[in-house]
């Protein structure tokens, strides 16, 4: 960590580098952003195949009863992890349950979890702002880049180590469940059986973890967002696979880090996580209106 | 050379339903059976059973015949009711294919010769210049093909096959009949939902009908006595 913050002075010295790279939390942040958008990106791409994207949004939400249960159990205001990651869990994993022991369609029993848990995190939210600074809610539930710390960063490397591990050994087998459930149950990829559930009670849990992981860049409540606006981007502009996972990667770490340092460098007083999503639905949209005015080519 | 199926006492009971009653049953290895009967009599409910996809009561052993080599992979396929993808994700048939292929992550560059067998298997099913087509814009006979075609790629014995002529027309329905035969040929067991008495009468060597719960089994114009359980065999158990 000393050897680049060497290196970024030494840049700021030489005149290359803006001024703003000399706080430690600048580097810290942008480190985070480094590590978390690729992530998001990777899993976004499943995300879109698999059609989870309210999912997503809605564990995102969870973390508001997340995070207000952490801080009434006498967690850190500022970082209430354990619960936030339990609740979300825990959150996800019931959702997930009950759609697979009942008959009710997908889209509908998310909204009805989403709406508790929106209601349920706001009614406790209430009574916790009473109890801390507002400030420091918004900023775990919209991303502050001044609250990154060298421990997030450890927590954010494990997290990126074992998801893009399970990415690595399970990422074939993942998309091919995705796309055709029934047939992976019988060939998967590379002709062995898929178990189907445990792979999408595998993707909960890296919902759950990736939420966790960017709580405090682009905070929990924006999460299911840049999980699903990069990859929805990138499928506009890609024709095969590889093109879609390569793009969806580059779109949401690029957005992370311009989102993390654009309103640093403007001095624009937004948080992060809010940056962030405005920039990748931004080229969502500038990309939709040049398709529709034909100035950008369009994938058949 | 594919297994011979057996089914021991095996039922299906859907809530308060009573679909399959208690059924014992052989299907001889290297042969086509054909599953018929009436709209919601439980044919494709027999099928996957048979496959492992519907939990059940009862067994289902496999009796595969003794592997001779390594290579001689005890492979099974499911080829479902024609099933639309999403047309708008950016999935080629190259993707596609390679992914179901390989274990390894779908992201990384596919190198010659893995190319050089994607080539190989998709000329089997005639979809060797549509390798960057999307799976959206397949129709629904190229779509049934490249099922075909991921299965070819596993070496699959034993074949499920669910109904893959329907929707199809009469040029498509072709095509997938012609791999069946040919599959056939191979020494492959094939299972097949079917409608249609021509394709039954002409190329089918055991018929399944499944009526109210019951199945009749006999052999087109003929009546059959109970086979034999192939003697030189492993056997696979599906509870």
């Amino acid at each position: 960590m000393q050897a680049i913050s060497d290196y970024l002075q030494q840049g700021i010295n030489d005149g290359w580098l803006p001024e703003m790279f000399q706080y430690s939390f600048v580097l810290y942040a942008l480190i985070a952003a480094l590590l978390i958008g690729p992530l998001l990106g990777a899993l976004g791409t499943l995300v879109v195949v698999k059609r989870l994207a309210f999912f997503s949004e809605a564990v995102g939400h969870g973390a508001l009863t997340g995070v207000a249960i952490g801080i009434l159990l006498g967690e850190p205001a500022s970082h209430p992890i354990a619960a936030l990651f339990s609740f979300c869990l825990c959150f996800a994993l019931l959702l997930h349950w009950v759609k697979s022991r009942t008959q009710v369609p997908y889209d509908a029993l998310v909204g009805v979890f989403l709406a508790f848990a929106i209601a349920l995190g706001a009614a406790l939210l209430l009574y916790v702002a009473k109890k801390v600074n507002v400030h420091i809610l918004e900023n775990v539930l919209f991303g502050s880049i001044l609250t990154v710390t060298p421990s997030d960063l450890i927590l954010l490397g494990i997290i990126s180590v074992i998801s893009w591990l399970l990415a690595w050994r399970y990422g074939n087998q993942a998309l091919m469940s995705a796309l055709q459930p029934e047939l992976a149950r019988i060939q998967g990829a590379g002709g062995t059986r898929a178990n189907v559930t445990l792979l999408d009670y595998g993707f909960v849990l890296l919902i759950a973890l990736i939420t966790v992981a960017a709580v405090k860049i682009i905070g929990a409540v924006l999460v299911g967002a840049l999980l699903l606006i990069p990859a929805t981007t990138a499928r506009l502009i890609s024709h095969n696979l590889r093109d879609f996972f390569i793009r969806t990667l580059l779109i949401s770490t690029t957005c992370c880090v311009a989102g993390v340092l654009l309103p640093m460098g403007l001095e624009i007083p937004i948080p992060s996580g809010a940056a962030i999503v405005l920039l990748a639905s931004s080229l969502f949209l500038s990309i939709v209106l040049l398709k529709q005015l034909k100035l950008l080519k369009s994938v058949s | 050379m594919g297994p011979g199926i057996e089914l021991k006492q095996l039922s299906l009971t859907l809530g308060e339903n009573r679909l399959l009653k208690p059924m014992d049953l052989y299907l001889e290895a290297g042969q086509l059976h054909l599953l018929t009967g009436a709209n919601g009599a439980g044919k494709s409910s027999l099928l996957k059973c048979m496959a492992g996809l519907m939990p059940h009561s009862g067994e289902v052993l496999r009796h595969w015949p003794a592997q001779k080599t390594n290579q001689d992979k005890q492979t099974v396929a499911y080829i479902p009711q024609l099933e639309a993808f999403d047309a708008t994700l950016p999935i080629t048939i190259r993707d596609y294919l390679n992914a179901s292929i390989h274990a390894r992550v779908f992201f990384r560059r596919i190198n010659r010769q893995q190319q050089a067998r994607i080539d190989q298997i998709l000329a089997q099913v005639g979809l060797s210049d549509k390798q960057d087509r999307k799976l959206g814009q397949l129709s629904g006979g190229e779509r049934q093909r490249l099922l075909f075609a991921r299965a070819l790629a596993q070496e699959a014995k034993l074949w499920f096959l669910d109904e893959p002529m329907t929707g199809l027309d009469q040029e498509a329905q072709a095509q997938i009949q012609a791999l069946i035969l040919r599959l056939k040929a191979q020494g492959c067991t094939l299972i097949m939902v079917h409608h249609g008495d021509a394709f039954v009468q002409q190329y089918a060597d055991q018929v399944v009908e499944v009526s109210e719960g019951l199945k009749r089994v006999f052999v087109p114009n003929r009546s059959i006595d109970d086979p034999v359980i192939h003697p030189a065999s492993e056997q696979e158990v599906l509870a």
